[in-house]
């Protein structure tokens, strides 16, 4: 019988499925280093490459896992990481609702698109907004280890659904110190057991939805020199960091036009690292708005407006007093994004530009001369993304 | 019949025509109106379905009958005029909407995705092979070996 074989590749065998993506772009800068572009060329450094397999033995377990290997730049060289590995166990399900735990290595729902904002085709554009969706420090937001008890209901105004983990993060990356600790350390993060909630409402009409994410993430610093605190080798005592965050995202649809808007605050409240560097509590200010305009044939075009301050009592970045003469401009980024994409069946093909005041999500290890960046800049990116 | 329409379109002294040509326009839209009926393998018992529950179906977030036995969702092209209409008059969403919905949950291990099928005679013929199976066509047909499920 012809029905005993599966039809589309990604179906193995009874309840396992495997899926797939792969992304190439290249981004083109007036100034300023993207991507790993260093003399000005284009740089073709922006991969992506994922594979994942689900295995669903009876309707009320699901194990599920993902290995993501990236390329962008200095920060992201290709490792091969396990994005997620987790099992779910439904605990009620009916027509109505559906309430469920998971456990594992689990992507953090943060904001619409944190949980795949490695996978091109469900970005709203090539790049993520970087003011909430930052790339420096995308795998310390990205996915951790932990439990996580999720449901959603349907009702007469819509869909609710809802989402509370408890994690560790995962803080191996050396871009999180140069965001966190002005520079990379001698010592090191070791992540804390931290909580991430969201919940979110679909309107019965499709028009509408919204969600709140509320977290807080927590690391801890150990130092690393034999010597102990130094200025000579900048490294501080232990101490500790506490990140409480908001992301209120908010999206209205129709057939062609779909508007989307999130706002974001995050508070950075470092404790203890002794005085040779003074930590004030300061807290980030991040949106965007973006308009997309679907057309026929597959075509869609979208503009985008995101704004970052990384002290938003300091905007400016005036008052940003640093030993390390950081350039004001490091401070904040305001980003106007232009762009069309296509899709031809499965692939996606894109195009977009930018135009930046500000360099405060410029990569450091992509730019490791403060002095050198650029306030105004422009960007070209296109990228080319297949999914099955 | 198309073809005399652009002879319409360039005399400007065809009053006439031109309301012929609206009305031939609003016929050929009330004529390829959006329909689609949702079926199911025959060993399914609900005969009908909720909107609530006909989302969770097809957004893959229910995965069993009452009776425990497992959901198989088999789907259509995203651009197959079946697939509009099941979204667009059924389920009250935009077939870019689930679109977003099954990738986001696919790559991030929450769900798995529904099974296609190329043509609505190959879905029609999954449904019916696959116990539990559920999908949608533009009209099921008496002989179809399916059963179909109204919306409540």
């Amino acid at each position: 019988m012809a029905f005993a074989l599966p039809v589309h590749a990604q179906e193995l065998g009874d309840g396992v499925q495997a899926h797939g993506f792969i992304s190439q772009g290249v981004a083109m800068t007036s100034d300023n280093h993207v991507g790993g572009n260093s003399n000005g060329g284009p740089a073709w450094d922006l991969r992506e490459l994922g594979a994942n397999l689900s295995w669903r033995p009876t309707p009320d377990w699901l194990i599920s896992g993902q290995a993501l290997a990236r390329w962008a730049g200095e920060t992201d060289r290709g490792d091969v990481r396990l994005d997620y590995a987790f099992i779910d166990r439904t605990l009620h399900a009916d027509g109505h609702a559906q309430t469920g735990v998971r456990l594992g290595k689990i992507k953090n729902p943060i904001g619409f698109f944190n949980t795949t904002r490695d996978v091109a085709h469900t970005r709203p554009g090539i790049i993520m907004p970087q003011s909430i969706y930052l790339d420096r420090i995308r795998n310390f937001y990205l996915a951790a280890p932990g439990a996580s008890l999720y449901g959603n209901r349907s009702g007469d105004a819509g869909t609710l659904s809802w989402q509370v983990s408890a994690l560790r993060p995962e803080v191996e990356d050396e871009e999180l110190e140069r965001v966190f600790m002005l520079l990379n350390r001698l010592g090191h993060f070791v992540g804390k057991t931290s909580w991430l909630g969201q919940v979110s409402l679909d309107s019965v009409d499709g028009g509408w939805r919204g969600g709140l994410s509320l977290g807080e993430f927590r690391m801890n610093y150990k130092p690393g020199g034999p010597f102990g605190p130094n200025p000579f080798t900048q490294d501080l005592a232990a101490g500790n960091h506490r990140l409480p965050l908001w992301v209120l995202s908010l999206e209205h649809n129709t057939e062609d036009w779909s508007l989307t808007a999130e706002y974001s605050q995050t508070t950075i409240k470092a404790r203890d690292y002794g005085s040779i560097i003074s930590f004030r509590d300061n807290t980030t200010e991040a949106w965007y708005v973006q308009a997309t305009r679907r057309l026929p044939d597959g075509w869609q075009g979208y503009l985008r407006y995101d704004v970052l301050y990384l002290d938003k009592d300091d905007k400016k970045g005036i008052a940003f007093g640093t030993p390390l003469n950081l350039p004001q401009h490091s401070r904040f980024a305001r980003d106007w994004v232009l762009g069309m994409r296509r899709d031809i069946d499965r692939l996606a093909l894109s195009a977009e530009v930018h135009r930046v005041d500000g360099t405060a999500w410029l990569a450091q290890m992509d730019n490791p001369a403060a002095g050198l960046l650029v306030r105004k800049w422009n960007m070209l990116l296109l990228q080319a993304a297949w999914r099955f | 019949m198309k073809a005399f329409l652009p002879l319409f379109l360039r005399n400007s002294r065809a009053r006439a025509g031109g309301m012929l040509l609206l009305a031939l326009t609003l016929l050929q839209v009330g004529g390829a109106a959006l329909a689609a009926e949702i079926i199911a393998n025959r060993s399914v018992t609900p005969n009908d379905l909720s909107l609530a529950a006909a989302r969770s179906i097809f957004g893959m977030r229910q995965v069993k009958w009452p009776d425990g036995t497992p959901i198989r969702v088999f789907v259509l092209p995203d651009q197959h005029p079946a697939h509009a209409a099941l979204c667009k008059e059924q389920l009250n969403l935009f077939p870019y909407q689930l679109r977003q919905s099954w990738d986001r949950q696919v790559y991030s291990g929450m769900a798995q995705a529904p099974s296609e099928a190329a043509s609505e005679e190959e879905l029609i013929n999954k449904v019916a092979a696959t116990p539990g199976a559920i999908g949608y066509v533009r009209k099921a047909k008496a002989n179809d070996a399916v059963k179909k499920l109204s919306l409540e």
